[in-house]
Formats: structure tokens, C-alpha cells, sequence
């Protein structure tokens, strides 16, 4: 495809969390037998190989199929966001309990003197709805505080418990960086190990709308490792990174139409991406059109949602500080209608 | 209709706060009431509680330092919501170790309790949490239904034993049967049985002690030896005793034989009735 994969170092490939997570899962008994650990890919056999050197001489293999994928790029600068926070994610936790594990959505809203969590405003109309709450918190509670612009942006908020819960196990802070509604959101945590980057979409405002816009949350979680001192047995570098991208759906509960819906909960499992259109008024996000192997809705989806667009991360550690995603162009199998589309530019 | 009450101490908050999260487990909606001097957390025994019906009632002037309200009119000087218990328990979940709670009525779209609670964090700035819990305010034709339900007086008597026992013990029953039969004699001996085709299986408590009856003759009359017997559906029985999350203070089993089994508890300062009918 591009110059990203000419190297057999390079490659982009998903494995089931089914299969990875019991193999790592008792971090006790780890800690306590296992010596060393390799893992290596035979592209051959499509496996992942997963060798622990244990004690007394045991050696545990797991072989985990792979399948090839084309990983989803974002282009987002997210040093060029006016509002920037950092918080511990300790303080997240605390306000994430007010709300219900039915609130689909969550509003951040800040002014240059406070930042208030809420629920996201639906019109409840009877006793079975649930509460509104909200949360303020001064800036003092920031370990960085920078809002250039007041904003209240909306997003996922199983994103959100999923992203701390993540943080809470590196126990770094986490930055939120973030414009105006519409435009994508970064949440960050930079530990001195990995760094990783979940892109949010937010909702975007939709005055004219009766009903509410559909909910999208597309995340990418990128990690790179640190070069290890001296593995002479693997023979290459380790620090070439494979990004995972993780794509979740969530589908709201309300009205839209059916086909919609129908083609919603298809992907919901499968974890494709979805193809999305936005208007050209929305703002100065590109589309992309990834498709993969699985079904792609073919009836564009009737709500406005802000888009998620794609880039390319630099292999290189150094620049990825420096430049911005580059964008890539995904190759799809099935060409897709694209409706005045643009795809992102290299 | 007014109403706005605030609670800084603690203790008094905590107390609240285990108050709400047991009528959160007794009962899914239920009916607050608010008058000058106390409030309380009713259930009406309707068919779709299968009959069940519940009182609590706890001393407005034990938990609150500020208290107004402001009744539908001067007679009937009262309000009466109807609200989603886990809303208010969940609410107070997250002041657990607040400077202050307040609680008032409001109308922002919608009619709602709104609970505003200041969080001390620990950079010593403070957090301000507000729920806004959607409550629906019942109208005066209703409140006959919603009145403190008479107790008639009972065949026995009896203190309970440790509801954490009896929970556990209930829990295992409920696997063998639906129905459960409780008695109870005036010599201080409670069972708990269950019947099936297959097996039947009783628990006995000995000693519990019998509360001092109201009136004389009655108690004198009856044998003490004879035990009252009701038969009620398992399921209720272990909801009440669930919702038991302390070992209340004061724990009487009050039985009408084949009627009606009352529940009358008293956790510190706050009293629960819970009524089960017999199963027909």
C-alpha cells in the first residue's frame, strides 16, 4: 500500500482480546514463574507466538491467530486544540460516579473560571428518567489548565469509564484536549511507557434537529513500546509500533430510522469501521471511506455526526511529536458511494 | 408548595444516606411525604407490590439543622412526591463526605428534588454536585390511600432474631419453594417453614423473647404453647429482610394468623412498618 509497510517489521494485524487477555491474566502467577517472555509473529501461519520461559525449565507457548487489518488513521492535531486539561484521573473517578451506567452521553462544559461535567441534556418526562447531575470543579483541581474558548462539548460516556479505567492502571494524568462541538476530542496518557491517544468524536450542534443526532464514539488506542535493553534473539527492533484500533459502536436508544439501526447493531460486534458522511457545512474535518471485510451500511445515516478522519502515525518515535498524523488513503475492498466526498490528502 | 432542608452534620448525613438506600431496596418507586415535623417514605399495598406496604417515618429534626416547607395550603399542610427510590440513594451515594447537602423543590422543566451537595476535595477547593431527580407530586384526592396504616392486633408478638441470620436462611429457602409459613408462639419460639411435595424443611429459634402486650386479657388467653401462622411468598420476605443492610435496634414480628405478617423495626431513630399479606 504505502512506504509505511515495505518492511517486514511493519505489520498491521488485529488479535481477539479473547485470546490475548487469559494469557496474561494472572499477573500473580507471572510475576512469580515466568522468566522471560517473547513474542514474535510467524506471518506464515498468520499466528502470533507468545513464549513464556518459565521456571524449572517449562516453557508455555501460545499461538494466537491474527487476522490482517487495515488500521484507522486519525488526523488530529491535538497540540492545536484551544483547550487543553490535565487532570489526575483519580478526580475523573470521582465524577464519573455520579452518573448512571445508563447515561449514554456526557457534557464537559468550561469557561476560562470553572469546568462542569453534566449529564447530557435529554428532556425527561417522567419518573423513570434519570437524574440530571452535574458536577463542577474548580481549576485549581487541574494539574494544567488552558481553555481559550468557552465550549460544552458531548461525547460517549462508556468511552470515558473505558479510558480511565485504563488510566487508573498506569496511574498517570490524563490531558483532554478539545475546540468546539462537532470537533473531535483527544483524552491522552502519557506514561513513560506508552502513550496512548483515544480520539472521541463530539456531538455536533444541531439546532435545527427535533430529535436527537445519533452517538458515535470511534476510538484509536495507539501504544509504542520502549526498545528493550538487548534482545539478541529477536534480531530487530521492538520499538516498531503496532497500532491497535479499537472501534466501538455504541448504539443509542432513540428514534432513527430503522435500516439504521439495523445495519447499527450488525457492525456493532463485527468492529468494522464505519463508513460516515458529514455535511459540508460541518466543519473542516475530511471524510474517509474505510471499509473492510465485513458489511458497511450501503443508506447513509440520516443524522449529522461529526466524522472521524484518519491519518497515518509516524513509525518514527521522534516525529511523531513534531507532525501531525499524516493521513493516509485505506484501501477498500468494496468501493463505497461517496457522496461529494472528499478523502483525506496526503 | 415549598421545600428546602439542609444537613451538614456527618453522622446525620450517613444516617440518611443508609435510610435512602434501604427504602432503595424495599421499594422501586415509592411516595415521600413531607410534613413540618417529620417524612416519610411510604408504600401503599397495592396488587403490583402483591399487596405489600410500607411506613417509615423518621424525625425531620434529627437529620436536618434547616428545615421549611410549604404545604399544598394551610389545612392540608403536606406534600406528597412520588419519586424513584434508587434516584435519591444514588444521589446521596456521592456526598459521602460532603460539608454540607441540601435538598429542595424545584420546577426547572419538570418537578424534581433537587439535591446540591458541597464535596470537600482533597486540594481543599470545594466541588459542587447537583441532581436533579424528576419526582411527580401526587394531588390531595390520592392522599387517603397513602395514610399510616393500622396495626389490628396481633395473635403473637415476638422479637426477632439477627436479620442476618434469617436472610441467609431465607436466601436457601427460596431455592426449595415459593411460599414460606412463619409462626410464632408467646413463649418466644419463631419457625420458618417451607413445604414441598419432595420435602419440607424447619427452622427454629428459641428464646427470642416476646414484647409485653398491649392488653392483659388477650395474651392470657391465648395458650402460649399455640403458635400463629401465616403463609407468605418467600420472594417479599427476603426483599424486606435484604433491605436490612444494619441490625436494627428494635426488630417485632407482629403475626395475624393466616392475614397478615407486620414488620415493625426502629434503626436508631428511624421506624419501619412493612406489611405481608398471607398468600391467598
Amino acid at each position: 500500500m504505502s512506504d509505511n509497510d515495505s518492511t517486514s517489521s511493519n505489520l498491521n494485524c488485529k488479535l481477539g482480546m479473547k485470546s490475548i487477555l487469559p494469557i496474561f491474566r494472572c499477573l500473580n502467577s507471572l510475576e512469580r514463574n515466568v522468566e522471560k517472555c517473547k513474542i514474535f509473529t510467524r506471518s506464515d501461519k498468520c499466528k502470533v507466538v507468545i513464549e513464556f520461559f518459565c521456571r524449572h525449565g517449562i516453557r508455555r507457548t501460545h499461538n494466537v491467530c491474527f487476522q490482517e487489518s487495515q488500521p484507522l488513521q486519525v488526523i488530529f492535531e491535538k497540540s492545536m486544540c484551544s483547550n487543553t486539561l490535565v487532570i489526575q484521573p483519580r478526580v475523573l473517578a470521582e465524577a464519573i460516579v455520579l452518573f448512571t451506567s445508563s447515561q449514554e452521553e456526557v457534557t464537559l462544559a468550561v469557561t476560562p473560571l470553572s469546568v462542569c461535567l453534566k449529564s447530557s441534556s435529554d428532556e425527561p418526562v417522567d419518573l423513570t428518567s434519570s437524574v440530571y447531575s452535574e458536577m463542577f470543579v474548580g481549576p485549581d483541581e487541574f494539574d494544567f489548565f488552558q481553555i481559550g474558548v468557552d465550549s460544552e462539548i458531548t461525547f460517549c460516556f462508556k468511552e470515558l469509564k473505558g479510558i480511565l479505567t485504563f488510566s487508573e492502571a498506569t496511574h498517570a494524568p490524563i490531558a483532554i484536549h478539545f475546540d468546539f462541538p462537532g470537533k473531535p476530542m483527544a483524552l491522552s496518557i502519557d506514561d513513560m511507557l506508552l502513550e496512548a491517544n483515544f480520539i472521541l468524536a463530539t456531538l455536533a450542534d444541531e439546532p435545527s434537529r427535533a430529535s436527537s443526532p445519533q452517538s458515535l464514539c470511534l476510538s484509536q488506542k495507539q501504544k509504542r513500546s520502549e526498545p528493550l535493553s538487548s534482545n539478541s534473539e529477536a534480531g530487530k527492533n521492538v520499538t516498531s509500533k503496532a497500532p491497535e484500533c479499537i472501534l466501538r459502536k455504541v448504539a443509542p436508544k432513540r428514534l432513527y430510522p430503522k435500516e439504521t439501526l439495523t445495519d447499527v447493531s450488525a457492525l456493532e460486534n463485527c468492529g468494522s469501521p464505519i463508513m460516515k458522511r458529514a455535511n459540508g457545512d460541518r466543519s473542516e474535518v475530511s471524510e474517509s471511506s474505510v471499509s473492510d471485510t465485513e458489511e458497511v451500511p450501503g443508506s447513509p445515516y440520516l443524522r449529522k455526526f461529526s466524522c472521524m478522519f484518519f491519518g497515518a502515525v509516524s513509525s518514527d518515535q521522534q516525529e511523531r511529536f513534531n507532525h501531525p498524523f499524516d493521513s493516509l488513503a485505506t484501501a477498500s475492498d468494496s468501493e463505497e458511494d461517496m457522496n461529494d466526498g472528499s478523502f483525506s490528502t496526503f | 408548595m415549598k421545600f428546602r432542608a439542609k444537613i451538614v452534620d456527618t453522622a446525620c448525613l450517613n444516617h440518611f444516606t443508609r435510610v435512602s438506600n434501604m427504602i432503595a431496596k424495599l421499594a422501586k418507586t415509592c411516595t415521600l411525604r413531607i410534613s413540618p415535623d417529620k417524612l416519610n417514605f411510604i408504600l401503599s399495598d397495592k396488587v403490583a407490590n402483591g399487596g405489600v406496604s410500607m411506613w417509615c417515618e423518621l424525625e425531620q429534626e434529627n437529620f436536618f439543622s434547616e428545615f421549611q416547607m410549604e404545604g399544598v395550603s394551610a389545612e392540608n399542610n403536606e406534600i406528597y412526591l412520588e419519586l424513584t427510590s434508587e434516584n435519591l440513594s444514588r444521589a446521596l451515594k456521592t456526598a459521602q463526605n460532603a460539608r454540607a447537602l441540601k435538598i429542595k423543590l424545584t420546577n426547572k422543566h419538570f418537578p424534581c428534588l433537587t439535591v446540591s451537595i458541597e464535596l470537600l476535595s482533597v486540594s481543599n477547593s470545594s466541588r459542587v454536585v447537583t441532581h436533579d431527580i424528576p419526582i411527580r407530586v401526587i394531588p390531595r384526592k390520592l392522599w387517603k390511600d397513602l395514610q399510616e396504616p393500622t396495626v389490628p392486633d396481633a395473635d403473637v408478638s415476638i422479637y426477632l432474631p439477627v436479620l442476618k441470620t434469617m436472610k441467609s436462611i431465607v436466601e436457601k429457602m427460596k431455592n426449595i419453594s415459593n411460599h414460606l409459613i412463619i409462626e410464632a408462639n408467646l413463649n418466644g419460639e419463631l419457625n420458618l417453614k417451607i413445604e414441598t411435595e419432595l420435602v419440607c424443611v424447619t427452622t427454629h429459634f428459641k428464646d427470642l423473647g416476646n414484647p409485653p402486650s398491649a392488653s392483659e386479657d388477650a395474651s392470657q388467653a391465648r395458650n402460649p404453647e399455640q403458635m400463629a401462622e401465616v403463609r407468605i411468598d418467600i420472594r417479599r420476605l427476603l426483599q424486606f429482610l435484604a433491605g436490612q443492610q444494619v441490625n436494627p435496634t428494635k426488630a417485632v414480628c407482629n403475626i395475624m394468623s393466616n392475614k397478615i405478617v407486620h414488620f415493625d423495626l426502629l434503626h436508631e431513630d428511624v421506624s419501619l412498618q412493612y406489611f405481608i399479606p398471607a398468600f391467598s
